[in-house]
């Protein structure tokens, strides 16, 4: 069974506002990146997963639920956590957290201890006893990542859950999402507006553009090789060029610090590093240049025509 | 757009004949001259604190013509500090100059000086073009159009901008921010958190016009958390952590300069495990790994002998490497050993 399955899903607001146009997309289990322009249909997309939103057209499968007609068994088994600062400032987190799990069902003694344990789980110790007015916007993630977990939902949702974070949160955050997709087993559809990260920490990428589906494929077909190999040495990068080019390996380019070749045989690897090794140049990087999820939005400039002419 | 070209972005000191100069220092142009020669804006022992609360302390750094990266964690003082430079706070010791003019109580500066702030504040009742023109209009611009005109043009936002800034989208809403911040060409322009909220598309637009900005002399100053971003458009950072500078300077070098860690390298190679004995025997080479899926990873404490051994190693050995790695080079592990120490 599939994770999530649309059918030419259709949302308009309106006459003149289509939000997503015949969608058609199916989703297997696993971390999910789902990526889009702002205004692409990500936010209506999610709503009409849950079951907020009945779709103008089109049908959709969640966990093999349909959320128009069975909204509450979807969210029974769904966790969302929105892109928005959406806690109320006076509440203790620890009483939140509680209050949303009995919302979701669970009775008032196994909603507290849930809620402990899943305040715990995402790095909320002591804090969790102070009101959510006064943490910090890492903090409020979390909170809003544990309400999300706390009724051990087989898929959650995250709007944008590294937003606001500084680098050694955004780390932090990614590291915990993607020990609840791999340890814990639960599917995990992640909107994230920065490919690194989306490259880093799911499987595979579900991408729309004005509400059609621009490329929904795995993280690793997207990231494929490129026939390029890059070779960056610290100094003596002209000698460098000037020995390769000397060598009949195809032509040398440069970008920035560092040369390309294209890698047209496995002898290649031992030309180029004998060639280091003979002007005993300190060699700081050697690979060969994958392709980037970026590339999908970049415009018809810098990488895309480079590995075309590559490749051929 | 490569990262190493931030070295090489400096426009060249211009009138120094015989290139006695050097390239890295500042051009400093007299105030008030041609700023196509780089307007730079200096810091020296600047400290600002809010009661008991120090902020910034004792900050002195120059920036230079080019596209700069400001970092820091959350409360690292960055805002301040872009504030201070703007002349909207007085630092409370130490002083801010731009091209030599102290910036705080200096109306003229913002004839030189353009800020993006993080928060946006843009009325959503006037059209993208209405509100550069009325930035030009207070600038007293000669030719307020024109200067509208161009500035929309720079950030392609030239179809709409006859729509009402309401009905813009975020990265529409960042980039007119940013026209209004140019209209009046200024040689210096601050932005705090400029990608915040963007999609990738309009990220990589707004990476092209600080590229583009810096390319054509100006001093850009930029904060972001996305270090990835970051390394791609600028190599050279300042990096605040708890109020002070904790570095400045191209983020390579500064990893380079930290030689009491270990630099690491991830080799794949076709017998990784004859290379492992081999490179151990080296003296730079202070670990080394094999990982069980294959490729291995070294521990080295002196970059420059490694990465000149390595080659010779493997050519002698006769392994084929296929990889080498240099993986705590990134910005990423340079910003967290600088946080962590």
């Amino acid at each position: 069974m599939s994770l999530i399955a649309t059918e030419s899903l259709t949302k308009r607001y309106g006459p003149r506002v289509t939000a997503l146009a015949d969608l058609t997309v199916t989703v297997e289990p696993g971390i999910i990146g789902l990526v889009g322009a702002n205004g692409a249909g990500k936010s209506t997309l999610i709503k009409i997963l849950l079951g907020l939103l009945p779709p103008t057209g089109g049908s959709a499968r969640v966990l093999g639920l349909d959320p128009v007609r069975q909204g509450e068994q979807v969210r029974a088994r769904v966790g969302y956590m929105p892109e928005h600062d959406s806690l109320p400032p006076d509440l203790i987190a620890a009483e939140l957290v509680t209050h949303l799990a009995r919302v979701s069902g669970l009775p008032r003694t196994s909603a507290r201890e849930r809620a402990s344990e899943t305040l715990r789980h995402v790095g909320l110790y002591e804090e969790r006893y102070r009101q959510v007015g006064g943490y910090s916007t890492g903090m409020k993630q979390r909170v809003k990542l544990a309400q999300a977990l706390v009724h051990d939902p087989d898929l959650l949702l995250l709007d944008e859950p590294t937003n606001g974070l500084d680098p050694a949160g955004r780390d932090a955050m990614l590291e915990l999402i993607s020990r609840i997709g791999t340890e814990f087993g639960i599917s995990i559809v992640v909107c994230s507006h920065l490919l690194g990260e989306v490259e880093r920490i799911c499987d595979s990428l579900v991408a729309i553009d004005a509400g059609r589906l621009l490329r929904a494929d795995r993280i690793s077909s997207m990231t494929t090789a490129t026939g390029v190999l890059v070779i960056e040495v610290d100094e003596g990068t002209e000698e460098l060029a000037e020995a390769l080019a000397g060598l009949d390996v195809g032509e040398v380019r440069r970008d920035g610090p560092a040369l390309l070749v294209p890698l047209t045989g496995d002898d290649i690897y031992d030309r180029v590093l004998r060639a280091v090794a003979e002007r005993d140049l300190p060699l700081h990087r050697l690979d060969q240049r994958h392709h980037r999820v970026a590339e999908l939005f970049a415009t018809e400039t810098t990488e895309t025509t480079e590995t075309t002419v590559t490749q051929s | 757009m490569s990262v190493s070209e931030a070295n090489e972005r400096r426009p060249p000191a211009g009138r120094s004949a015989g290139g006695a100069e050097q390239p890295g220092r500042q051009p400093a142009p007299a105030p008030g001259s041609d700023r196509r020669g780089g307007s730079s804006v200096e810091l020296t022992g600047v400290s600002r604190w809010y009661g008991n609360v120090v902020a910034v302390n004792d900050v002195t750094m120059a920036l230079r013509p080019g596209v700069t990266g400001l970092l820091g964690p959350n409360g690292a003082g960055k805002t301040t500090l872009l504030h201070m430079m703007s002349g909207f706070l007085a630092p409370s010791r130490g002083t801010v100059t731009l091209d030599g003019t102290p910036v705080w109580r200096h109306p003229p500066v913002y004839r030189t000086l353009g800020l993006v702030s993080e928060r946006e504040a843009v009325p959503g009742f006037l059209t993208g073009h209405e509100f550069v023109l009325s930035g030009a209009r207070l600038h007293k611009l000669p030719a307020p159009r024109a200067a509208a005109r161009r500035a929309v043009e720079m950030v392609d936002l030239v179809e709409a901008q006859h729509r009402r800034v309401g009905t813009y989208s975020k990265g529409m809403r960042q980039r007119i921010r940013v026209a209004a911040a140019l209209v009046h060409d200024p040689a210096v322009l601050l932005l705090d958190e400029p990608f915040n909220g963007m999609d990738p598309r309009q990220r990589l637009h707004m990476m092209e016009v600080l590229h583009q900005l810096g390319e054509d002399g100006r001093t850009v100053l930029f904060s972001s958390h996305i270090l990835e971003e970051v390394a791609q458009l600028s190599g050279i950072v300042q990096v605040i952590v708890a109020g002070r500078l904790a570095a400045s300077g191209d983020y390579r070098t500064i990893r380079r300069l930290m030689t009491h860690r270990p630099h690491v390298f991830t080799i794949h190679s076709s017998d990784d495990r004859r290379l492992a004995v081999a490179l151990l025997a080296k003296e730079p080479v202070v670990g080394v790994e094999l990982d069980p899926a294959g490729g291995l990873t070294v521990r080295t404490s002196d970059y420059g002998t490694f990465t000149r051994a390595l080659p010779a190693v493997a050519v002698s050995e006769g392994v084929r490497v296929t990889r080498v790695l240099p993986t705590d080079e990134s910005l990423e592990s340079v910003f967290s050993y600088l946080v962590a120490s």
